[in-house]
């Protein structure tokens, strides 16, 4: 099947006017401006099938923003090509915009002093969804997002979680194939966020809208994504499966063993112990070194244990590593 | 064409939960009114008529051009401007409609708001406190809806186009407010244009300012008559494409600049 989106060797540089400190300076800038040249996306190439649900993050200023702006078709590439549904995102603007939805965690795409009702009327007139399929969408939207409750008062005195339901909505009432959703849980409480995943789920599953999701938040990835794509310095630096991420940068993993006596020392091979507590003793141990299982069966041939409980490292401590100790790129080394 | 009323509509209603700033738009604007009926009673003096426009005509005149501030946004407007720096523009360019058609639309509605609750009232306020005069025929009153419509078409090119100066430069609320100073004297809303010397106003006539108010003054005074009304219409049309052809073509290179520079 061919993808949905095809990103090959994507570049966007952008050309900022170089300050320079004090009044002289600023006079020569003003003469003869000196510039700079910023990679904020600098060679990123992959596919997306139509149906994926994909998490693609990376610290501030990594280029994520970018990257959606031009599949949304909103800044022209410097080089390399897009193509989006067997379009060119950013020609025929008209025509490209009316089958993607976008929500950009910031903004919203409603009238600031209409009512939200109103805002999704001109909706409505402005894709030309027929009477009917515009009803039905409304109506299941309405259910899971509870819009209900809020959906005759003005956008501009809604709360941030409200106006981000309601941009949702917005988005998706035209049926798009596509759906970006920039920062979508930016700012919004744990309940707010959780119901905001869910519907996004929903979306991706039921109704098999694909999506782009760029975040910062974890959780977010960890509860929705499968695949993920790290970006940093405008470069791709890993796509693929969460899970294997995790596996393979996850760092240690922990076991935590609660003994039936209290053994003054407990020591095992291929594990440390990281802390203990009482009868209660936390081992590490790397994935490569040992498996779980095989650990588990070390110490209850040399112990009595009444519970256990394997750690997984959490993703955002994974991420975390990967950028600081520029993991990936390491390892793309090694692989050329 | 559905879409362009649903949109006026919309924007009519917005218009309408602003009271307050309704209410005191109206009275600033007759307040001004008044002040403008007394520098020109001063001016007049013991004349009866300057220029060929008498007093009683000057006072109508006066009224005339305060009720129709609000509904030509002869003070500023920045709205296209300020969503370039807001970035609000990008999300309405993820609509599939036309830039220019959308703000047209919603400016639509704002002028008929605007036309309803502060053109009628000041205008009934003169006719109660000042001796006004009024279009005396069918004719002359259907050439005045005619301009009316006209003028407020050019007033939104010439104030898009001022404001699509946001895609160039990261300040243009300076040029912006220049365009207005500029519409200020050269429509003739300062001062009946037959006030000023020939050349200026042969100059003004070259531009599209004088067809968003003169043209509205003289054909509702009855100035104008017969042919001279249907040039002047004519000319005011005219200007409605070039400025509407100038608005897609600027409007195009700014959006140009924007999706390929970045915001």
């Amino acid at each position: 099947m061919t993808p949905i989106i095809r990103v090959h060797h994507l570049h966007k540089h952008f050309r900022l006017t170089r300050n320079r400190h004090g009044l002289l300076g600023a006079v020569r800038g003003l003469i003869a401006p000196e510039y700079r040249t910023v990679r904020a996306v600098d060679g990123i190439s992959f596919d997306l099938a139509r149906g994926e649900l994909v998490g693609y993050l990376g610290p501030n200023g990594a280029g994520k923003s970018t990257t959606i702006k031009m599949l949304a078709g909103l800044l022209v590439p410097t080089s390399g090509e897009i193509v989006v549904n067997g379009h060119v995102p950013w020609r025929e603007r008209q025509a490209y915009v009316a089958r993607i939805g976008a929500v950009f965690g910031q903004r919203t795409t409603l009238w600031w002093d209409l009512p939200v009702s109103e805002s999704l009327d001109l909706l409505q007139h402005i894709y030309k969804i027929p009477a009917q399929q515009f009803q039905r969408n409304l109506d299941e939207f309405r259910q899971l997002l509870g819009l209900d409750a809020f959906i005759n008062t003005p956008v501009r005195a809604l709360s941030l979680g409200q106006r981000m339901r309601a941009d949702l909505c917005a988005a998706l009432l035209h049926d798009p194939d596509l759906l970006f959703l920039d920062e979508p849980t930016i700012g919004l409480d744990v309940v707010a966020k959780e119901r905001i995943r869910q519907f996004i789920q929903h979306v991706n599953r039921v109704r098999g809208t694909t999506v782009i999701l760029t975040t910062h938040d974890l959780s977010d990835v960890e509860k929705l994504c499968e695949r993920v794509m790290i970006i940093d310095h405008g470069r791709l630096l890993y796509d693929g499966k969460l899970e294997f991420l995790r596996e393979k940068f996850g760092g240690k993993r922990q076991l935590v063993v609660d003994f039936a006596e209290n053994y003054s020392d407990a020591p095992v091979d291929g594990a440390e112990i990281a802390g203990r507590d009482g009868n209660r003793v936390t081992y590490e141990f790397e994935r490569r070194v040992i498996a779980a299982s095989e650990l588990i069966g070390r110490l209850s041939s040399q112990y009595r244990i009444n519970d256990l409980e394997v750690r997984e490292p959490d993703i955002e401590s994974t991420i975390r590593r990967i950028y600081e100790e520029k993991l990936l790129e390491n390892a793309s080394d090694a692989a050329n | 064409m559905r879409l362009f009323f649903e949109l006026a509509r919309r924007s009519f209603q917005r218009q309408l939960t602003y009271r307050a700033a309704t209410i005191a738009g109206l009275v600033t604007n007759f307040f001004f009114g008044v002040l403008r009926v007394a520098v020109l009673t001063a001016f007049y003096g013991v004349q009866a008529e300057v220029n060929g426009l008498s007093l009683q005509g000057a006072i109508t005149f006066t009224g005339l051009t305060q009720a129709i501030i609000g509904y030509l946004s002869l003070f500023g407007w920045y709205e296209v401007m300020n969503s370039i720096y807001t970035g609000a523009v990008a999300t309405d360019l993820l609509k599939p409609m036309g830039y220019y058609r959308f703000w047209m639309a919603q400016d639509l509605g704002r002028a008929v708001a605007q036309l309803v609750m502060r053109a009628l009232p000041i205008m009934l306020a003169y006719a109660i406190f000042f001796p006004i005069t009024w279009p005396k025929s069918v004719g002359q009153w259907l050439a005045l809806v005619v301009a009316m419509a006209l003028a407020w078409m050019i007033s939104f090119s010439v104030r898009f186009l001022a404001n699509l100066a946001g895609f160039w430069t990261p300040n243009a609320l300076g040029f912006v407010r220049f365009a207005f100073i500029l519409m200020y004297f050269l429509t003739g809303f300062l001062m009946p244009l037959r006030f000023f010397p020939d050349w200026f106003v042969r100059l003004c006539n070259l531009t599209p300012f004088p067809y968003i108010i003169n043209t509205v003054v003289e054909i509702f005074l009855g100035v104008l008559t017969g042919p001279q009304i249907v040039v002047a219409l004519l000319s005011q049309l005219g200007w409605v494409v070039i400025l509407g052809v100038a608005c897609q073509l600027i409007l195009r290179a700014g959006v140009r600049r924007l999706v390929i520079q970045g915001g």
